[in-house]
C-alpha cells in the first residue's frame, strides 16, 4: 500500500537529512504529481468511511473518526479545482497540522495516490511562476525539480487555510467561474 | 506546590472574598449596623492583605491594611458607618481587584512595576478614606504614615508580628510549703531560667503563715514575680521548672508583643488544626501543655456531671478556667474563641472541595469516552449474537449512564452567583444615570454547567445594561407616565426540557418596532417594500450596526452590542427570543442546552448517513407514507391531527439521497423549539443514543443546522442536528415560493 512505501521511504531518507535539501512529501491529484513539505504532515491514513457533512462546498469531503476525535477532510481535487475525486483503493487521507491565527488544527486531505518521499536540493527549488498554472498562485509555494521534471510544491496553509475554508463558501468557483462544476 | 498554581488560587480566593465582601456591602447599605456583614468586609480584607504578603504583593498589603483599619474602627463601634463610607469600600473593593490582577499579571517575583496611575487612583481612595476619618481615633490617622513607609521598603511591615525583646515576660512562681523538703531550690531555677535570657527584675514575695507560731523554718513561704527578657518560646521558659511542678504554682504570661503573635498566628491557624481550643492555644505556644492540663484536671473538679447540654458552655469555662489561671490573656483567649466559631463554620463550607475545573474536563472527556466505548460493545456483543452477554451490556449501560449524569453533575453551579453580580451594575450605572432600579432576581438555584456559566455572563450584562440604559426611564418621565418611579429589572432562570431558561424582563419604554424599522431600512438591511411581522422587525435589533439610541452613552447604544449576545449564545447552541410592548417593557428570552458535553439524543438515518436530534426536543414521532409529504406544489407542510406541521426532509435539505434502499415509509419526527414545532422528514427511526457532542471545530463554525458531532458505537460519525437553525434554514429555502409561519402548539 501506498501507506508502507511513504514510511519505510521515511525511515532511509531520514539519516540523510542535511541543509542544502528539504523533503517533501509528493502524491497525485487528478494524475498530476504535487509536493508538499514534510514539515506539516502528521501522519497518512487509509480512507476509513468519510461523513458527509451537509450544506458544504465540494471541497468539505465530511468529516472521519481519528481515534475518536472528529477530523474535517478537504477533498484536495475539488479544492484545487480539478473535480472532486473518486475513491479508489489507492485514495488516502494526508493528515496535516495547519495553523490559524490563535491555534492549530488538524486536518484531513483527500488524495488519489501517495508516491513516496522527495529530498529537493535547495538549489532544484524554484520560486512559483507568476501565471500559466491552472492552480491559484497563492496555493503554489515553489517549484521542485526532480529529474528535469517539475513539481509543484503546494503552500500548505494558505490551501488549507482555515479562515478561508471555514467561510464554506465554493471559493475555486469565483477564482476560474468557467472553470468545471464541482458538484458531486 | 509551584508558584503558578499557588498564584492562581490566591486570585481564585481574591475574587471569591471581594465576592463575599460586596454582598456584605450590599448588605451594609440597607442596614449598616450589621455585626456579620462588617466582619466579612473586615475578614475579606484581612485574609487578602494577609495572603498577599505570603507572595511580597507591598502594594496589596499596604491597600487593605488601610481599609482593614478602617473597618476595625466600624467594627468595635468606635465609628459609625455611613453611606458615603460604604460608597468608598466598594471603590477599594473594585482597586483591590484591579491591583491583584495587576500585580500577578505582571509578577516578575523581585520587580513589581505597577502602573503609576493605579498606584495613585489607591492613594486618593486611601486619601478618601482618611479624610472621612479625620476626628477619628489616632490609629487610623497614623496609619498612611505607616503605609508609606511600608511603600518605600518592602520588608518594613514584617517585623511588625515578630516578638520583641523589649517587652518582657512575667512569671509567677509560688511554692508550695513542701518544696524545701522535696530538695527543691529557687533560687536555682532562677540561675537556669538567666541562662535562657536575662532577668530584668525579681520580686520575692514572702506568704507568711498568719500565726508566727506555726512559722515552720523547714517550709517554703516564697513566691516570686520575674520580669524575664528572652527569645525564647513560652514552652521552654516553662521547661525550666519542669521539675517545680508538682510543688510550685507556675504562671507564665507572654510579653504584649508575643500576644500579637499569638493573635496572629490564631488567626491564621489552618482549619483542620482548630479543633479545641486548649489545642488551639497550646498549637500557637500560648499555653504549655501543662497549663492545658492543669486547667482541665481543675475543670473535671468543678464540673463533676458532664451532661450533653453541658458539653457546650464545657468550652467557655475552660477558657475561664485558664484566664483566672492566668496563662493566657482576656484578649488572646477572646481571639481564640472567634478563630474556633469561625472554623466552626468554614467547617461547614468545607464539605465542598475546590477542584481544578481541568480536572473535571478531564473527566468528562473520559466519561464521553466510556459511553461511546460501551456503544461499541453493544454493537459488539448484538452482532456476534451472544445472548448472555446482553444482561451483563445491559448491567454496564445502566452504570455508565449513572456515572455519566454525575459526572456531569459535578459541574453544574447554581446560576444565582453570577447573576447577583450584576446586582452591582445595576446599582452604579442606575446611580450614574439617576435612575432608580430595582433588580429582582429569582430562580438562582437553577443549576447550569459552569463553563456555559462563564460564557453566558458578557451577553447577560450586556441585556442588562441595555435595560438599565435604554428601556427604564428616568424616575421624572416614570412618574408624568404613571409608572411607580422605581424601575424594576427581573432576572428569572429555570429549567425547560433539558435546556435553561433566562429572562430579562424590564418595566421600561419598550422597544419602539417603527423606529427600528426606520433605522434597518437606513442601514439598507431590509428594503421598504419588505412585509415584516411585529416579532421579525423586533429581531432586527441583532443585526450588526443597529443601535436605536440616537446617542452612544457610555453604558450602551454603540450598536455593538445585541449582534454580539445573539451570536454568543447561538454559539453555545442556545437561541434568544424578543418579546416588547411600546410602554410596557421588554422581555429577552435566553434558551440554553444545560450542558456542552453530553446529551441524550436521538438517532435517525436519511440518505447514507445518520442523525443525532436532541432528545429533549424531539415530542413525537409519526410514521408517514410519502405521498403525505411529497412535494405538492412546493407546499411543505402535512396534517397531523388537524394541526398545520411545517416538515423539512432532511435528505431533500442536505442533498444526500440513498436510491439503493429507498423504504416505502418514511418517519416524522416531531420537533419542538420555544414555542415552534416543526416536522423532520427521515428514511428510518434507530433510537435513543447518549449522545458525547465532538465539536466540529473552527473549519465549521459557519455551518449552520448542525451542531456537532458524535462517534457511534459502529466508529462512525453521525452529525448532531440544531432544529431551530434548520428551521430559519428551511424557511428562508422556501420563503420565495410560499408564505407561512410555523404552527403554534396551541
Amino acid at each position: 500500500m501506498a501507506e508502507a512505501t511513504a514510511t519505510t521511504t521515511t525511515a532511509t531518507s531520514l539519516t540523510e537529512i542535511s541543509e542544502d535539501s528539504a523533503q517533501y512529501l509528493t502524491f497525485s491529484v487528478v494524475h498530476e504529481r504535487l509536493a508538499m513539505s514534510i514539515n506539516a504532515v502528521q501522519e497518512i491514513i487509509e480512507t476509513p468511511k468519510i461523513t458527509q457533512v451537509p450544506m458544504t462546498p465540494a471541497y468539505i469531503r465530511g468529516v472521519i473518526n481519528l481515534r475518536g476525535n472528529v477530523v474535517p477532510v478537504v477533498d484536495l481535487g475539488a479544492r484545487l479545482n480539478r473535480g472532486a475525486l473518486a475513491l479508489s483503493k489507492r485514495s488516502c487521507i494526508v493528515l496535516v497540522e495547519v495553523k490559524s491565527q490563535h491555534n492549530s488544527h488538524v486536518l484531513g486531505m483527500l488524495v488519489d495516490e501517495v508516491k513516496n518521499i522527495l529530498e529537493i536540493p535547495r538549489d532544484d527549488v524554484k520560486p512559483a511562476p507568476e501565471f500559466g498554472s491552472e492552480i491559484r498562485t497563492d496555493f503554489i509555494e515553489a517549484m521542485g525539480r526532480v529529474n528535469d521534471v517539475f513539481v509543484i510544491i503546494l503552500a500548505i496553509d494558505n490551501v488549507l487555510s482555515i479562515q478561508e475554508l471555514a467561510t464554506l463558501k465554493a471559493i475555486t468557483e469565483r477564482v476560474n467561474p468557467d472553470g468545471p462544476n464541482v458538484g458531486k | 506546590m509551584n508558584m503558578d498554581a499557588a498564584r492562581q488560587a490566591f486570585v481564585e480566593e481574591v475574587a471569591e472574598l471581594l465576592q463575599s465582601m460586596e454582598d456584605a456591602l450590599f448588605a451594609l447599605e440597607s442596614s449598616p449596623d450589621d455585626t456579620e456583614s462588617l466582619n466579612a468586609v473586615f475578614r475579606a480584607m484581612h485574609t487578602i492583605k494577609g495572603t498577599g504578603g505570603v507572595f511580597g504583593y507591598t502594594p496589596i498589603v499596604n491597600f487593605t491594611h488601610e481599609i482593614e483599619s478602617v473597618m476595625e474602627e466600624v467594627r468595635s463601634g468606635r465609628e459609625p458607618m455611613t453611606e458615603q463610607l460604604v460608597g468608598i469600600l466598594f471603590e477599594c473593593r473594585d482597586h483591590t481587584g484591579n491591583l491583584v490582577e495587576a500585580i500577578v499579571a505582571n509578577d516578575s517575583d523581585e520587580n513589581l512595576d505597577l502602573d503609576p496611575e493605579l498606584l495613585k487612583a489607591g492613594q486618593q481612595l486611601v486619601d478618601k478614606l482618611i479624610a472621612r476619618n479625620t476626628g477619628g481615633t489616632g490609629g487610623a490617622s497614623a496609619a498612611p504614615a505607616d503605609a508609606q513607609a511600608a511603600a518605600a521598603d518592602n520588608d518594613s511591615n514584617q517585623p511588625k508580628y515578630l516578638p520583641v525583646a523589649s517587652d518582657a515576660w512575667i512569671i509567677g512562681l509560688d511554692f508550695g510549703p513542701d518544696a524545701f523538703r522535696n530538695g527543691m531550690d529557687p533560687l536555682s531555677f532562677l540561675r537556669y531560667l538567666a541562662s535562657l535570657g536575662t532577668i530584668v527584675d525579681v520580686a520575692t514575695i514572702p506568704i507568711w503563715p498568719h500565726n508566727h507560731d506555726d512559722f515552720d523554718p523547714e517550709s517554703c513561704y516564697l513566691s516570686f514575680r520575674i520580669s524575664f527578657r528572652s527569645d525564647a518560646d513560652k514552652k521552654t521558659i516553662a521547661d525550666v521548672f519542669n521539675f517545680a511542678e508538682d510543688d510550685c504554682n507556675i504562671r507564665i504570661l507572654a510579653p504584649e508583643s508575643a500576644q500579637e503573635k499569638y493573635l496572629e498566628l490564631l488567626q491564621r491557624l489552618p482549619d483542620d488544626h482548630i479543633t479545641r481550643i486548649g489545642e488551639m492555644l497550646v498549637e500557637v505556644g500560648a499555653l504549655t501543655p501543662q497549663e492545658l492540663s492543669r486547667a482541665l484536671n481543675s475543670q473535671e473538679v468543678t464540673t463533676d456531671l458532664d451532661t450533653e447540654e453541658d458539653a457546650a458552655t464545657k468550652k467557655r469555662r475552660l477558657g475561664e478556667i485558664l484566664v483566672e489561671q492566668g496563662s493566657v490573656k482576656p484578649a488572646l483567649m477572646e481571639q481564640a474563641v472567634k478563630t474556633q466559631e469561625a472554623a466552626r463554620k468554614r467547617l461547614d463550607e468545607n464539605r465542598f472541595i475546590r477542584v481544578d475545573a481541568e480536572r473535571l474536563g478531564h473527566l468528562i472527556n473520559l466519561v464521553g469516552e466510556l459511553v461511546t466505548s460501551s456503544a461499541a460493545i453493544r454493537v459488539m456483543v448484538e452482532r456476534a449474537g451472544i445472548e448472555d452477554m446482553n444482561e451483563v451490556v445491559d448491567g454496564v449501560d445502566y452504570l455508565v449512564e449513572e456515572i455519566r449524569d454525575n459526572a456531569l453533575q459535578l459541574r453544574m453551579v447554581p446560576i444565582g452567583d453570577s447573576l447577583s453580580r450584576f446586582r452591582r451594575v445595576v446599582r452604579d450605572s442606575s446611580k450614574e444615570l439617576g435612575k432608580q432600579i430595582d433588580l429582582v432576581i429569582t430562580g438562582g438555584e437553577t443549576e447550569l454547567d459552569k463553563t456555559l456559566i462563564e460564557k453566558i455572563t458578557d451577553p447577560l450584562t450586556h441585556l442588562i445594561r441595555n435595560a438599565i440604559d435604554h428601556a427604564i426611564e428616568t424616575p421624572e418621565e416614570r412618574q408624568r407616565i404613571g409608572k411607580p418611579t422605581t424601575g424594576t429589572v427581573l432576572c428569572n432562570a429555570f429549567h425547560d426540557s433539558g435546556h435553561i431558561v433566562i429572562e430579562i424582563k424590564d418595566d421600561g419604554a419598550g422597544l419602539d418596532a417603527d423606529r427600528i424599522r426606520a433605522k434597518a431600512e437606513a442601514k439598507g438591511l431590509v428594503k421598504s417594500e419588505d412585509v415584516l411581522s411585529h416579532e421579525e422587525t423586533l429581531r432586527l435589533i441583532f443585526e450588526p450596526g443597529l443601535s436605536t439610541k440616537d446617542t452612544a452613552s457610555n453604558l450602551s447604544g454603540r450598536g455593538v452590542g445585541m449582534d454580539v449576545v445573539r451570536r454568543n449564545i447561538e454559539a453555545l447552541r442556545g437561541s434568544v427570543e424578543l418579546e416588547s410592548e411600546r410602554g410596557q417593557g421588554t422581555k429577552v428570552t435566553i434558551i440554553l442546552p444545560l450542558t456542552l458535553a453530553i446529551i441524550d439524543g436521538f438517532l435517525v438515518g436519511a440518505g447514507q448517513e445518520q442523525y443525532v436530534i436532541p432528545l429533549s426536543q424531539v415530542s413525537e414521532c409519526v410514521e408517514v407514507n410519502p405521498t403525505d409529504t411529497s412535494n405538492r406544489n412546493g407546499e411543505h407542510y402535512v396534517n397531523l391531527r388537524g394541526e398545520v406541521l411545517p416538515f423539512i426532509r432532511l435528505t431533500e435539505l442536505f442533498r444526500s439521497y440513498n436510491d439503493e434502499n429507498k423504504s416505502s415509509r418514511e418517519s416524522l419526527v416531531v420537533v419542538r423549539f420555544g414555542h415552534h414545532k416543526l416536522g423532520l422528514v427521515v428514511d428510518t427511526l434507530l433510537g435513543e443514543l447518549q449522545t458525547v457532542i465532538k465539536p466540529l471545530g473552527s473549519l465549521f463554525e459557519n455551518l449552520q443546522g448542525v451542531a456537532g458531532a458524535t462517534i457511534l458505537g459502529t466508529g462512525d460519525i453521525a452529525l448532531i442536528l440544531d432544529v431551530s437553525e434548520l428551521a430559519t434554514i428551511g424557511q428562508t429555502h422556501r420563503r420565495a415560493s410560499s408564505q407561512y409561519d410555523y404552527a403554534s402548539p396551541q
